[in-house]
């Protein structure tokens, strides 16, 4: 008996047709049409650790239902004309690189426009305040736009629940320095998928602060790009995972200009069960990028069984002419060591983990700097532990 | 430096690519092209295999054609599966003394040297691979009489059919990826260990690999077996001529590494900037086991080789060594794989990597630690170094842990040659090119220390080669 098929001298490999792959992150698809990014199924290389079965209805092309969102501005004198698709800078910066980017883009007609003067400083924090309801649908798209040489703080909250697609496009001005937090604050029944993206002006610095304790699924793309040489971000972030929740950052630094400056610090508990987080670093040095600089940081405590920790730094680069580009990652678990010699100085158990969670968070949060974001920080992150305590 | 020539007579007078010659091709111009189930059949007709690998070989075949081309990593779009010649039979029967070979085969391989490390005893065994096939085979007495099995794969599956049988494929599964696919289906030389209980083989095993046929591909098959509480190192090295068109090498390395085993697998892989070389490397380690790749990846055009280990036993461990050097039109995508599957084991990845003249070096690894094995440890550090403005580098290091009881770190710098540490070896008399690749030379000799001697002064000497026209 013969073990070949009748046409054994033909062969004919359907799958020999090779595709080239993607050269850089700088190929990945980005586009205003939500027609370009069809409904994900979790195997895409941007998609793979989020689950997507509970984001089905979110994906949907569906606008704003009413009474979603109430959004509030804490200063209305830099609140500026609505924006449509094409107007004033908005799509200068952000051009959406998901599903969920093109659907806040496509179905938010009018942007809100936040404008901070050229030359001008402002003191007070500039407080957005979104607060979602529960059961309802949005699409957000925000702008903000520093003048030259302007200075100021930015701090979006977001409260309450539902279902939101945001986008945060921040254009920042030549020799501008602004900072922007974006604090999630949700319920824990809440579903966010937003993109923040900045184009960082000539010799301007930009710091991006990402804070996310509550959501059911929670993901932030923090990209970066710039607009001329000299240029400096500054993107930071702390977020806390308890059981079910799935909090993910992904952060995107396009070095497209010289000279300029980037640095990356993510810090991440976790505690019970299933809970997870997910952070992937991709920095891209173009080869006209010379004389760059850049670190990526993430690490990540697991406090208790069952919660998992992805971290994931990419790192691509297409000159040697550069001052320094790095990363680094890591995931442990709490250290009883440190435990066991702080119990043994007689701090009780809860007060010792309290004080090596803090120590973790110690330097990003040193970092950040901002005293409106840090004293509200440490306490929701002993409120965290207080209640992982209790379980 | 007289030294290094004296020990190293095959490497005087070199040029950019010193292996770039090639033999008369009486074998190769009549093999065969292309792939189909009767070419599979012939291959395994003409080596008189048993039925159950003839129908291994075929099911390989169809798995192949499901299997997607990588979507990721590099371009190989220039791969064409049907002008490559799957077999090309270069000597009658297999000789057991260097005097036996036919002369061209004799010749090529007193270029690489063999016949030098063989008389000098520096090696246990030689296996020398020409082609498809293994051509020339020794192996010490002494290791024999402990029951050392060092002889080429078709040996191999002829002579010891049960325990090839256990483990081959046991590892890497004919449906694993495209290429290892390709390679079970039409899979040909290779080696084929086996190291008994307790038994340490002290020197190192070593073998070379050469294709000299155009559009030749070479898919040689190794299957190492370390019995519980033995060691053994084996060696390879690979080289091919230059030809206008390209060449495709698709190995499949398969480890199993038993209860307190050792195994330390080095390749210094130098093909020619035409070959596509596409191996998959895997080892399993039982408990306290321990495995260490030492990869060199220095030629061919596109290389996407990640050696694997899967941690099975309580404190097993692995370790990767790896280097990669490109040149202009070379992108070496490098890397490794480690799987936690059980408690308490640990694995640490080091790679270095030097990018000149255009070439592009990747990092892609991955490190998973599965649920269940609690107490691991893991640690990766990738260095690049860069030289020019042209030359590119990245690193992907994914890693997937399941297990909350872990420690997992991760390092990667780039950084490009620092003008105080050239200034200061100029000023000491050197010309730029000898301080630039006395500076390389010190990045990668971290890994250059762990190499036999011989191999460590080929290395050292191929970066020279690589570095020269490097700087200006």
């Amino acid at each position: 008996m013969s073990l070949l098929t009748p046409d054994a001298k033909t062969h004919v490999d359907p799958a020999a047709q090779a595709s080239v792959p993607e050269k850089s992150r700088a190929e990945r698809k980005t586009s205003f049409d939500v027609a370009d990014f069809p409904l994900p199924h979790g195997r895409e290389e941007d998609w793979r650790f989020t689950p997507v079965d509970r984001l089905t209805g979110l994906l949907a092309d569906e606008p704003t239902a009413d009474g979603a969102v109430t959004v509030e501005v804490s200063d209305q004198s830099v609140v500026a004309e609505p924006l449509a698709a094409d107007e004033g800078v908005r799509g200068t910066a952000l051009v959406p690189g998901d599903r969920a980017s093109a659907l806040a883009h496509a179905n938010s007609a009018k942007a809100l426009h936040l404008k901070l003067d050229a030359e001008t400083e402002y003191d007070e924090p500039l407080r957005v305040t979104v607060h979602g309801n529960a059961g309802k649908r949005s699409n957000g798209h925000v702008v903000i736009e520093a003048g030259v040489h302007s200075k100021g703080l930015v701090i979006l909250e977001h409260t309450g629940s539902g279902e939101h697609t945001a986008n945060v496009e921040v254009v920042v001005g030549d020799g501008a320095h602004l900072t922007v937090v974006s604090l999630q604050q949700w319920d824990d029944d809440a579903l966010h998928l937003a993109q923040h993206e900045a184009l960082v002006g000539r010799d301007a610095t930009y710091r991006h602060i990402a804070v996310t304790l509550g959501g059911k699924v929670v993901r932030i793309n923090s990209n970066v790009k710039y607009d001329g040489p000299g240029g400096d971000a500054t993107l930071l972030g702390v977020y806390f995972a308890d059981a079910g929740q799935h909090l993910e950052h992904r952060t995107f630094i396009d070095h497209n200009a010289a000279r300029t400056k980037s640095l990356v610090t993510y810090k991440g508990a976790l505690q019970g069960e299933s809970a997870h987080s997910v952070w992937v670093g991709d920095v891209l040095i173009r080869a006209e990028a010379e004389g760059i600089e850049t670190y990526e940081l993430n690490r990540n405590l697991v406090l208790t069984d069952g919660a998992r920790a992805d971290s994931v730094p990419n790192l691509e680069i297409e000159t040697g002419e550069i001052a320094g580009a790095g990363h680094a990652s890591s995931t442990g678990r709490f250290d009883d060591e440190q435990l066991f010699y702080l119990q043994a100085r007689g701090i009780p158990e809860g007060e010792a983990r309290r004080l090596v969670v803090r120590g973790f968070f110690a330097d990003v949060i040193s970092k950040i700097g901002v005293p409106a974001v840090v004293e509200p920080l440490m306490e929701a992150i002993d409120a965290e532990l207080a209640a992982g305590a209790q379980v | 430096m007289s030294t290094i020539e004296e020990l190293n007579p095959g490497l005087e007078g070199i040029g950019h690519y010193q292996f770039g010659w090639a033999d008369s091709d009486a074998a190769g111009a009549t093999a065969r092209r292309g792939l189909s189930e009767e070419v599979v059949a012939d291959i395994s007709g003409r080596k008189d295999e048993p039925e159950w690998m003839l129908k291994n070989r075929l099911k390989a075949l169809k798995l192949f054609d499901k299997k997607p081309m990588p979507w990721w990593g590099s371009d190989l779009t220039g791969i064409d599966f049907q002008n490559i010649k799957y077999f090309v039979k270069s000597t009658e029967k297999q000789a057991t003394s260097w005097e036996e070979l036919p002369e061209d085969i004799k010749a090529t391989y007193d270029k690489l040297g063999i016949p030098e490390a063989e008389k000098q005893r520096l090696v246990a065994g030689v296996a020398a691979q020409y082609e498809s096939e293994v051509v020339y085979h020794q192996i010490r007495e002494d290791l024999e009489e402990k029951g050392v099995i060092f002889v080429d794969t078709d040996s191999g599956l002829r002579e010891h059919e049960e325990l090839f049988k256990e483990y081959y494929g046991s590892v890497i599964p004919a449906g694993d990826n495209k290429f290892a696919s390709l390679n079970t289906a039409v899979w040909s030389g290779g080696s084929f260990i086996y190291v008994p209980k307790g038994v340490h083989v002290d020197i190192p095993l070593q073998a070379y690999f050469r294709i000299n046929t155009e559009n030749m591909g070479q898919f040689e098959r190794t299957l190492i077996i370390a019995d519980e509480d033995s060691s053994v190192h084996y060696v390879e090295g690979c080289t091919a001529p230059i030809y206008k068109s390209d060449s495709l090498h698709s190995a499949v390395v398969e480890i199993i590494v038993k209860k307190g085993a050792r195994v330390r697998y080095t390749t210094i892989q130098n093909w020619s900037n035409n070959v596509y070389n596409l191996v998959t490397k895997r080892a399993t380690c039982e408990a306290g086991a321990t495995m260490e790749w030492i990869d060199g990846n220095i030629g061919s055009k596109v290389t996407m080789k990640y050696p694997a280990v899967f941690l099975m036993g309580e404190h097993a461990r692995g370790e990767t060594l790896s280097i990669a050097f490109a040149g202009e039109g070379q992108h070496q995508d490098a890397g490794s794989k480690m799987v936690h599957a059980a408690p308490n084991t640990s694995s640490t990845i080091v790679s270095k990597s030097v990018a000149r003249g255009g070439g592009r070096t990747s990092y892609r690894g991955l490190v998973q630690i599965l649920e269940g094995a609690h107490g691991s440890k893991s640690s990766v550090v990738c260095d690049a170094l860069l030289v020019d403005q042209i030359s590119r580098s990245d690193t992907y290091p994914y890693v997937d842990v399941r297990e909350d009881d872990v420690q997992m770190g991760h390092e990667a710098t780039v950084s490009k040659v620092s003008e105080d540490q050239m200034f200061y070896l100029m000023s000491r008399g050197m010309t730029e090119e000898e301080a630039m690749a006395m500076i390389v030379r010190g990045f990668v000799e971290p890994i250059a220390r762990e190499l036999p001697m011989e191999y460590a002064l080929e290395l050292n000497r191929l970066i020279e080669l690589q570095m020269e026209g490097a700087v200006g």
